[in-house]
C-alpha cells in the first residue's frame, strides 16, 4: 500500500463519498462512477493535493492504480518544491 | 387544443421544501426573507436575502453529483418530488414525448462568480474544470431529463424574471398541441453569490433592509416600498393531458388553461402598462375566457415602485371596474424574488389557493398608495376564497412578460 495510494483514496472517501471498501489499486475509474470528464475534475484535485503540475497532454487512466502511477511518475520528475505534503496532511484545497 | 392537467408539483423555497409547508407558510403570512449570514455579508448595503435550506441528497454517481451548481441542485430535487408527486405520470409513457422546459435567469452564476474569485480575486488560473458544465444555463434542464430519461424537447428560457412562467406556457403549448405527452416544467434560480448581489444592488432595485426587522423588508403596493428581496429556490411541475391523468387516477391539482405573452419593446427595465396589460388579454384570449372569469390574480408584485404602480394600472386597464373584486396577492413579500424561479414558485402558490380555497396575504402592506388601489389582500389571508380561475403575473427586465391562466381542477 503505497503513500500515494492512501492519500488518492483520501481524497475519493472524503470528496467522492465512495466507501473504502469500493477502493483498489486494480478498481476501474469507471466502476467508481468516474468517467473521462471525471478523470479530468480528479487530476485537477490531484495537481493540488500533490503539487504537481499536469502535462498538457491527454492520458489514457482505466484503474486507480493508472492513477497512482502517473502520480508517482510526475512527482519524480518534478522538482522537489512540487512534491506532496506530509503524509496525513493533503493539501486540500476545494 | 387538449385539456392540460397539473398533476405533480415540487418545490424547495424560502417558504418551505413541499407544497404542504410553502400552503402553510403562505397561508400564516410567514416571511422567508432573512439577514444573510455570509462571509461577504458586510459588502453589501443591504445583508438580506430569501434562501432555501435542504438536506435532500439527489441520488446520483458522487462523479455526477460534483457536476451540479446550487440551481441544478435545487431544480433536480424539486423535479424528483414533482415526479414522485405524480404518481406515475412517467410510466408508459413515450420518452421522446416527454420534455422538460426550465426557466432560470441567471444559471449556474454561484459556479461562475467563484470562478472569477479564483482568477481575479486570487490571480491564479487554477479554474475548475467543471465551471462551463456547471455554469450553463440549461444544466439543470439536461439533469432533469438525463435523471428521469426524457428524450423529448429538453428546453431552457432565459428571460430574465418571467423565465419560468415562460417555461410552463411554453410546456403547456407542446402538451396542448398534442405534440408532449407529459413535461416537467418550472424553474430554478441559485443568485446569492457575491458578484450576483453587488450587481443588483448596484442596479438600485433592491430593497432597503428594515433594521428592526429584516423579513419585512419586501413591501408590495405599500407606499413605503423600496424595493426586491433576492432569493433563491425551485419549483416544478408535472404536466400532462387532462384526458390522461383521469384515466390513470392521478390526483389532479389543478389546470393551465392558457398563456400569454407580449413583449414591452421600449425600455430595458422601466415596466409599460400597456405591455403587461396586453400579456394579460393574451392569456384570457388564448384561455377563451372574459375578463369576468377570473377570480384572483397572483401579481408579479416585486416591491419597486415602479411595478406595483405600473402592475396596478394594467390590472384596472384589463378589468376595469371588474378589478374592485379581485383580490391581488403579491407573495414575493414572503418569499423575496426568485428571479428565474420567480414565476414557477408563483404558478405553485396559485394552484395551491385554488385547491385550499384561500387568497394569500400581501404581507408588510404597510401604509395605502392612492396609485396602487386595488384589493391585494393586505397582510391576513383570505380563507374560504374559493377561486375557480387565477392569473398568475411575471413580468421581466428586457420587457418580456408572459401571464399564466390555472384553473381548480374539476
Amino acid at each position: 500500500m503505497t503513500t500515494t495510494y492512501v492519500r488518492l483514496s483520501a481524497i475519493l472517501m472524503k470528496d467522492y463519498k465512495l466507501a473504502s471498501d469500493r477502493l483498489a489499486l486494480d478498481a476501474p475509474l469507471e466502476g467508481l462512477g468516474i468517467d473521462s470528464l471525471g478523470t479530468v475534475e480528479l487530476l485537477w484535485h490531484i495537481e493540488d493535493a500533490f503539487r504537481i503540475k499536469l502535462p498538457p497532454e491527454p492520458v489514457a487512466l482505466l484503474t486507480l492504480g493508472d492513477v497512482v502511477r502517473y502520480i508517482d511518475e510526475l512527482v519524480a520528475s518534478q522538482p522537489a518544491e512540487r512534491v506532496a505534503a506530509p503524509p496525513g496532511e493533503p493539501a486540500f484545497r476545494a | 387544443m387538449r385539456r392540460v392537467a397539473v398533476s405533480g408539483m415540487g418545490v424547495i423555497s424560502p417558504l418551505g421544501n413541499s407544497a404542504a409547508q410553502v400552503l402553510a407558510h403562505a397561508r400564516a403570512g410567514r416571511s422567508g426573507v432573512r439577514r444573510l449570514v455570509t462571509p461577504f455579508a458586510n459588502r453589501l448595503t443591504a445583508p438580506m436575502a430569501a434562501t432555501a435550506s435542504f438536506d435532500d441528497v439527489v441520488c446520483l454517481e458522487p462523479g455526477n453529483a460534483r457536476m451540479l451548481d446550487r440551481f441544478s441542485m435545487l431544480a433536480l430535487i424539486a423535479a424528483n418530488q414533482a415526479v414522485q408527486g405524480s404518481h406515475g405520470a412517467l410510466e408508459d409513457v413515450d420518452r421522446t414525448r416527454a420534455g422538460v422546459f426550465i426557466g432560470t435567469g441567471m444559471g449556474g452564476t454561484l459556479t461562475m462568480d467563484s470562478g472569477y474569485q479564483t482568477l481575479y480575486g486570487e490571480q491564479s488560473d487554477r479554474i475548475k474544470p467543471f465551471t462551463i458544465l456547471m455554469g450553463m444555463h440549461n444544466a439543470a434542464a439536461a439533469w432533469i431529463g438525463i435523471e428521469h430519461d426524457l428524450r423529448g424537447p429538453n428546453m431552457t428560457y432565459s428571460t430574465a424574471c418571467s423565465s419560468s412562467t415562460v417555461a410552463i406556457g411554453e410546456a403547456w403549448m407542446r402538451v396542448a398541441c398534442g405534440q408532449l405527452d407529459v413535461a416537467i416544467a418550472g424553474g430554478s434560480e441559485a443568485p446569492l453569490s457575491p458578484g450576483s448581489m453587488k450587481a443588483w444592488e448596484a442596479l438600485h432595485t433592491v430593497a432597503t433592509m428594515d433594521i428592526d426587522d429584516p423579513s419585512a423588508s419586501c413591501r408590495p403596493f405599500s407606499k413605503n416600498r423600496t424595493g426586491m428581496v433576492l432569493g433563491e429556490g425551485a419549483a416544478m411541475l408535472v404536466i400532462e393531458p387532462w384526458d390522461r391523468a383521469v384515466a390513470r387516477g392521478a390526483d389532479i391539482l389543478g389546470e393551465v388553461l392558457g398563456y400569454g405573452q407580449s413583449n414591452d419593446a421600449s425600455h430595458i427595465t422601466r415596466p409599460s402598462v400597456e405591455g403587461q396589460a396586453a400579456a394579460m388579454r393574451a392569456a384570457l384570449d388564448v384561455a377563451n375566457i372574459e375578463p369576468q372569469a377570473v377570480d384572483a390574480i397572483n401579481a408579479h408584485g416585486t416591491g419597486t415602485q415602479a411595478n406595483d404602480r405600473t402592475e396596478t394600472a394594467a390590472i384596472r386597464s384589463v378589468f376595469g371596474n371588474l378589478a374592485d373584486r379581485i383580490p391581488v396577492s403579491a407573495t414575493k413579500a414572503m418569499h423575496g424574488h426568485l428571479l428565474g424561479a420567480a414565476g414557477a414558485l408563483e404558478c405553485v402558490l396559485s394552484l395551491l389557493a385554488l385547491r385550499h380555497r384561500v387568497a394569500f396575504p400581501t404581507v408588510h402592506l404597510q401604509v395605502p398608495d392612492p396609485e396602487c388601489d386595488l384589493d391585494y389582500v393586505n397582510n391576513r389571508a383570505r380563507e374560504g376564497f374559493d377561486a375557480q380561475v387565477m392569473l398568475c403575473n411575471s413580468f421581466a427586465f428586457g420587457g418580456t412578460n408572459a401571464v399564466l391562466v390555472l384553473r381548480q381542477a374539476r
